[in-house]
């Protein structure tokens, strides 16, 4: 049997996972000093509530996960004589999967005859959760670990993901971005553009006066590098702005067509103490990221 | 009368000039080109003669001529006040080494002021106060005192009455130029000092005029002291009480530290200067009296200051040394909050009616740590004291900015790169962005005026750019939506909005409500400002 495992900072939800016969690994935040598991220590992410907290103010941390952890998530699969492919956020963003590794290692060790697949998404919340799905969908047709991991090779870099934050002091304390200006850029509608590179790294490529331009600039990625957008899912992520997602989407679908699989998700706490209230990516298929 | 100036005539002439500028202050005040309330010449010119005349100080009248100079330079505020101290300079250098001047010496002294003035002006504009000076000082004669200032005056009064012939916006305006007015004034008092015309102090001394005025009601029968008392202080280290070679400042440093917070304190000379805020100055000031003498000394309970910027006490050296140091200047509690926001590091509050002096912009400077200091005057009448100030200051390569309005300096600050190593680079992208911001101010008219096809009625609100009237209404709201269709709103990527002290919140609401509908591609952002004056600042981008 093969155990599919995904993580909570693809955005995907339990009721998804459910519905896709995923295992969620839930990845914690840190507000006050209290640590805070995802669908664990509540059941719904009230994204409004966690935003709001955001927009006065506090600024969540993370943490990577223990091997401890890894240990405890995977080892009752291989004793069950389970396999398992795990679909993972990007690990350009995390240490946390140079810890998950040697736990892996140490578990393949223990048990010889299991295998452990990983699709690196590399990427975060819309980019993650697209090929996540996508991997549902070949989990899904029978395709087996190894297929699934040439898949990710050929197929993982033509997910690009383009995004703009509204308040740039999130991504500024967390240092997640390169290129980034230290400006305060986000105050007077100034808007950097972010991508994430071939390694699932953040880089910073450019800057938008007002979100209008902003939405539209990422709008224009979609037809610039777009390659058979119709025949995958657009998966718009946001972080509590609804209306700017409801309007990338009017604007795709209207030079797509309405039948164009846009899914918009709701960017997970985890990502969004590191990129703040009112962010907008796009994520689509492309000749590139 | 006199036949000479010594140098005891020569601070009397300052007093009197400034006792006569004081009395028709307000005339020159409003002898404004723009029917807003703005640069307050006469205001400007009074405190910055103030400056020197407290200065003054010497034996011969080279020496006071010199100190009232220097005085001035450090109190100039305004375009007019930096000119005017700069007549004083030239004043002083053709006074220099004297101890007395008769006309022929105080004729050419007059023609120092000339060129001394002509030299500190970019691009001399006629028909202001320089010409006002610059045609006395050559339609000045007479051998005696009496005589060349009788023509002296005659000349000014002349050459004053012309400027409308020389610059349209104040023949428009129906106005004589304000700062050759004030200059007048100042040269009319001289007159009356050498004829034996002493004044008493005028109506309000300096210091009432510079320092804002205490809220004592802040502090009540009921209040408890909960911010203690800004305390500060030089004191002067005398031999009789302290071994000055072996005094060690650290120490009571240290001491201050542990007894006070917000402690800057440091050593020039003999002088040991300190700031401190505490709950018990009594403990503070006996402890230092052990080593001196107070030259001067200032307590204030912080309950009715709290709210006011204290950026000038902040000492540098507590401070790591930043690449940048960011220096503006605002008015209005709101929007001073924002500007530190976006990371400006000092806050002189200020602007269009309340002009900082150079002095002010050098206790800025010396609050900050930095290899480079940006600073956005925000106001063309406040560009000169800055660039004065940034010239005399030595520990930082400081830059002044054209920034001319708001926007422009708050656009500039948000977008300045503080990790940039090329300070030319961040200093062209200022520029570069300051350029693409447009302002848009709405304020009550002050007087029935026309202008750019808009027909102003005192006491209505009025909507302008830079210097031109685009919007007139009896409704500040529709002032307000009339000013930004006009500024091609529609076109812009982003609106920011300062709403006014005399805003009320529900039409801020309504009027960001209808912007919305109106602009639906345009971001805008409402921020309460709270600044006088301006009811709405307008920043398109």
């Amino acid at each position: 049997m093969l155990t599919f495992f995904s993580d909570t900072d693809c955005d995907i939800t339990p009721k998804e996972c459910a519905q896709y016969g995923i295992k969620l690994i839930s990845m914690p935040y840190t507000v006050d000093d209290k640590v805070i598991y995802p669908y664990v220590d509540w059941q719904e992410f009230d994204a409004h509530a966690f935003y709001d907290m955001l927009r006065r103010g506090t600024m969540p941390t993370t943490s990577a996960m223990s091997e401890e952890f890894y240990v405890k998530t995977f080892e009752p699969e291989f004793a069950a004589g389970n396999d398992i492919l795990y679909a993972h956020f990007s690990s350009g963003t995390s240490n946390t999967f140079t810890i998950m590794d040697m736990a892996v290692k140490k578990l393949l060790e223990k048990y010889p005859g299991r295998k452990f697949w990983h699709v690196d998404t590399l990427g975060i919340s819309a980019l993650a959760y697209n090929v996540v799905l996508e991997v549902a969908d070949l989990v899904k047709a029978g395709k087996t670990g190894d297929e699934i991991v040439e898949w990710a090779k050929t197929e993982v870099p033509k997910f690009p993901m383009y995004f703009f934050a509204d308040d740039l002091k999130f991504f500024r304390r967390s240092g997640r971005v390169s290129g980034l200006a230290a400006t305060m850029g986000g105050l007077i509608g100034i808007r950097p553009i972010i991508h994430l590179n071939d390694e699932g790294k953040m880089v910073s490529i450019g800057k938008e006066t007002g979100r209008a331009k902003a939405i539209a600039r990422l709008v224009q990625y979609v037809q610039d590098l777009g390659d058979d957008v119709k025949g995958h899912r657009v998966v718009i992520g946001h972080s509590d702005c609804p209306d700017i997602a409801a309007e990338a989407e009017r604007q795709l679908k209207a030079i797509y067509g309405d039948d164009l699989r846009v899914v918009t998700t709701v960017v997970n706490p985890t990502i969004g103490s590191h990129c703040g209230p009112n962010g907008l990516g796009i994520c689509f298929h492309a000749i590139h990221r | 009368m006199s036949q000479t100036i010594n140098s005891t005539l020569y601070s009397d002439m300052l007093r009197q000039g400034a006792a006569s500028l004081y009395k028709d202050k307000t005339v020159v005040n409003d002898l404004n080109v723009f029917p807003i309330p703005d640069g307050d010449t006469g205001d400007n010119m009074y405190m910055t003669l103030k400056a020197g005349e407290n200065a003054a100080k010497g034996n011969s009248l080279g020496d006071i001529a010199h100190e009232a100079a220097q005085g001035m330079l450090m109190g100039a505020r305004g375009n007019s006040g930096v000119i005017l101290s700069r007549i004083f300079a030239g004043l002083a250098k053709g006074l220099e080494g004297r101890d007395s001047a008769d006309a022929a010496t105080f004729a050419s002294a007059m023609r120092s002021a000339v060129k001394e003035a002509y030299g500190a002006i970019p691009v001399p504009v006629e028909g202001t106060i320089i010409t006002v000076l610059r045609e006395g000082a050559e339609g000045a004669k007479g051998n005696s005192l009496e005589s060349y200032f009788d023509s002296l005056l005659e000349a000014m009064q002349t050459s004053l009455d012309h400027t409308p012939d020389k610059l349209d916006v104040l023949k428009q305006a129906g106005v004589v130029d304000s700062g050759g007015a004030g200059l007048l004034c100042i040269f009319r008092g001289m007159n009356e000092a050498l004829h034996g015309i002493v004044s008493e102090e005028e109506a309000a001394p300096q210091a009432a005029a510079a320092a804002p005025a205490l809220d004592l009601s802040k502090f009540t029968e009921d209040s408890v002291l909960e911010f203690g008392y800004c305390t500060e202080f030089l004191l002067r280290l005398t031999r009789a009480k302290t071994d000055i070679e072996h005094f060690d400042e650290k120490e009571l440093i240290d001491w201050l530290e542990a007894h006070g917070e917000s402690v800057v304190a440091f050593r020039d000379g003999t002088i040991f200067k300190v700031h401190v805020h505490t709950f018990t100055p009594g403990e503070i000031l006996n402890h230092c009296q052990q080593y001196g003498e107070f030259l001067t000394l200032k307590i204030e309970n912080m309950a009715l200051q709290h709210h006011q910027e204290s950026n000038k006490n902040n000492a540098s050296f507590h401070k790591p040394k930043e690449k940048y140091g960011i220096v503006t200047v605002a008015a209005g509690e709101g929007l001073i909050a924002s500007f530190k926001e976006i990371g400006a590091d000092v806050v002189i509050p200020g602007g269009q009616t309340m002009n900082p002096s150079t002095q002010d912009f050098i206790q800025a400077f010396e609050s900050i740590n930095a290899d480079t200091i940006l600073v956005f005057p925000n106001n063309s009448n406040i560009k000169m004291a800055a660039e004065q100030a940034a010239g005399l200051y030595k520990d930082a390569d400081v830059r002044v900015l054209p920034s001319t309005t708001i926007g422009e300096g708050y656009y500039a600050i948000a977008s300045a790169d503080r990790d940039c190593p090329d300070a030319e680079e961040v200093i062209e992208g200022a520029k570069s962005i300051m350029e693409s911001v447009a302002t848009g101010m709405v304020s009550r008219a002050i007087r029935d005026a026309e202008g750019d096809g808009v027909k102003v009625v005192e006491g209505d609100f009025v909507g302008y750019q830079g210097k031109s009237i685009l919007s007139d209404s009896p409704s500040r709201k529709e002032a307000a939506t009339a000013l930004l269709e006009r500024m091609g709103s529609a076109g812009r990527d982003v609106m920011l909005v300062f709403t006014g002290e005399a805003v009320p919140a529900d039409e801020a609401e309504a009027l960001q409500s209808e912007l919305t509908t109106r602009y639906p591609n345009l971001e805008i952002m409402f921020n309460r400002g709270l600044q006088p004056i301006y009811d709405y600042i307008f920043v398109l981008c």
